[in-house]
């Protein structure tokens, strides 16, 4: 008699939990939707997925990760799509066959951001390419995000770029391994520079007291891009790939471009993102 | 977009999910207590060993295997079931029947051979037998059962990584503030600590007052 109550306690909660995941999800199709974090942190996917859920009945499951987990879980086929931004990378998966028909959607720059009193002088640096020269110059202090991100990666092209190794190591360098918004925090407690992408940057900007010092630099170009994964390299049913093509050629669309053109758009602030036709 | 409905909403789901795997494993947990506290056998110390070393598990590397194997590439991918409330369900089951088992252990061995000795001497025996050592060690397994609710309710990294923290689907207390702090929302990620703060606090009280009851 002991033991039934707890094993009738725990199949009824399970049942419960089964239930309302399995009525809708059997027939409603789903998409998994694998994305770098600053589309969501940002607010941009809040902003122009319900539109298309609403038109389709499509669920898009969003899984917010690095550019660099989002891309290999597409490529692992984990997700039906994935959108990113490492052209690299993209690139590289593409050429393998991994990943197919890249379409860049969204695009704005990175920002390199900084104490406000500027110890190393950035501001009014001619490019990135010597603001980082005077960061590295300075030996100031530096937060990298260290993760494989699309944002640690475009890091290390700069630094390159810069005719610097591309993991800078002088003692003032803070290696986080987190996401952008932990990275902004630590680089606002440290009084460090950073690489950052401008939403985070914008969400954070109050807290760290961080000052953005970088123009529309085309070497700090940040473009997003949504990408498929061709259902042919796994077995049947394992991809949803006609829904991933429809939320595709969604995002390409005219009115969903105008949609990502206002977003972010406040208080006199420009808008986060600008639409690539 | 964090309205009092969807607060309202995460944090039941907190409790079913959690609730539900809570129940999962008493139900497994006990038994295996019972079984664990009563009988001699080649290995046994080997197992209480690893039932001990279990109470420490990393819950993130649950999390890693539970996402490994039910992941679409993983070995239980075909089953569909990674980013779902039951795929954290599992996380939280594993993560949970360690400190079930091995504090429910230690209640029971607590009770001396003599209390044994005195129940069969009355005549006392199989499920009436049983039920008097569960209520006998009552306030331990209790310990138990508040122990493994605080290890799943608080924890984040393993239900994030099998969850994936879906809005209205996988999103819970812990993986909610967790993101608003990413996102540099604080007052929505102090708004949601706040809850869960008050629901450990509720459900540990309500433990701790059947636990501290006079016996009937």
């Amino acid at each position: 008699m002991a033991f039934r109550p707890p094993v009738l306690i725990a199949a009824l909660a399970w049942l419960a939990l089964l239930a309302p995941s399995a009525a809708p999800g059997a027939d409603a199709p789903e998409l998994l939707l694998a994305t770098t974090t600053s589309v969501r942190d940002s607010g941009l996917l809040d902003a122009i997925l319900p539109p298309f859920t609403a038109k389709t009945g499509i669920r898009v499951k969003v899984i917010a990760v690095g550019s660099g987990a989002a891309l290999e879980m597409a490529r692992k086929g984990d997700a039906d799509l994935v959108i990113a931004h490492a052209a690299e990378s993209e690139a590289k998966l593409v050429s393998e066959g991994a990943l197919v028909d890249r379409r860049p959607f969204a695009e704005n720059y990175f920002l390199i951001a900084g104490p406000a009193d500027d110890p190393a002088h950035v501001k009014g640096a001619a490019s990135a390419a010597q603001a980082i020269q005077r960061i590295a110059a300075a030996k100031a202090p530096f937060a990298t995000r260290g993760d494989e991100s699309g944002t640690h990666q475009r890091e290390r092209k700069l630094f390159e770029g810069a005719g610097l190794p591309p993991d800078p190591i002088w003692p003032g360098v803070l290696r986080t391994g987190s996401g952008m918004g932990q990275t902004l925090q630590v680089a606002g407690e440290k009084r460090a520079y950073v690489l950052t992408d401008e939403a985070t940057f914008r969400a954070f900007r109050e807290r760290t007291g961080l000052v953005a010092f970088s123009g529309p630099d085309p070497a700090l170009r940040n473009v997003y891009s949504v990408l498929l994964v061709p259902p042919s390299r796994f077995g049947t049913g394992r991809i949803h790939a006609a829904e991933a093509r429809s939320l595709a050629a969604y995002l390409v669309e005219p009115a969903t471009l105008e949609r990502i053109a206002r977003f972010g758009a406040a208080d006199g602030a420009p808008p986060l993102f600008r639409p690539l036709p | 977009m964090t309205s009092d409905a969807s607060v309202f909403a995460i944090a039941l789901r907190t409790l079913a999910v959690s609730g539900a795997a809570l129940a999962t494993a008493l139900a497994l947990g006990l038994p295996a207590a019972l079984w664990l506290a009563r009988r001699r056998f080649r290995g046994r110390k080997i197992l209480v060993s690893c039932v001990n070393a279990g109470m420490g598990l990393p819950p993130v590397v649950v999390g890693l295997v539970v996402a490994l194997t039910l992941w679409r590439s993983g070995p239980l991918g075909f089953l569909g079931l990674m980013y779902t409330k039951t795929a954290m369900g599992i996380a939280q089951v594993l993560i949970a029947l360690p400190l079930v088992v091995g504090i429910s252990l230690a209640a029971l061995m607590a009770l001396g051979d003599e209390w044994h000795v005195q129940v069969r001497a009355l005549g006392v025996r199989g499920w009436r037998a049983t039920w008097l050592l569960l209520r006998e060690t009552r306030a331990g397994l209790l310990a138990a059962v508040i122990a493994g609710l605080g290890g799943i309710l608080s924890e984040v990294g393993a239900v994030m990584m099998v969850g994936g923290n879906l809005e209205g689907e996988t999103r819970v207390l812990t993986t909610g503030i967790l993101m608003y702090t990413q996102m540099g929302r604080f007052s929505e990620a102090l708004a949601l600590s706040a809850v869960l703060l008050g629901l450990t606090l509720v459900l540990a009280g309500a433990l701790t007052a059947l636990q501290q009851a006079e016996r009937a």
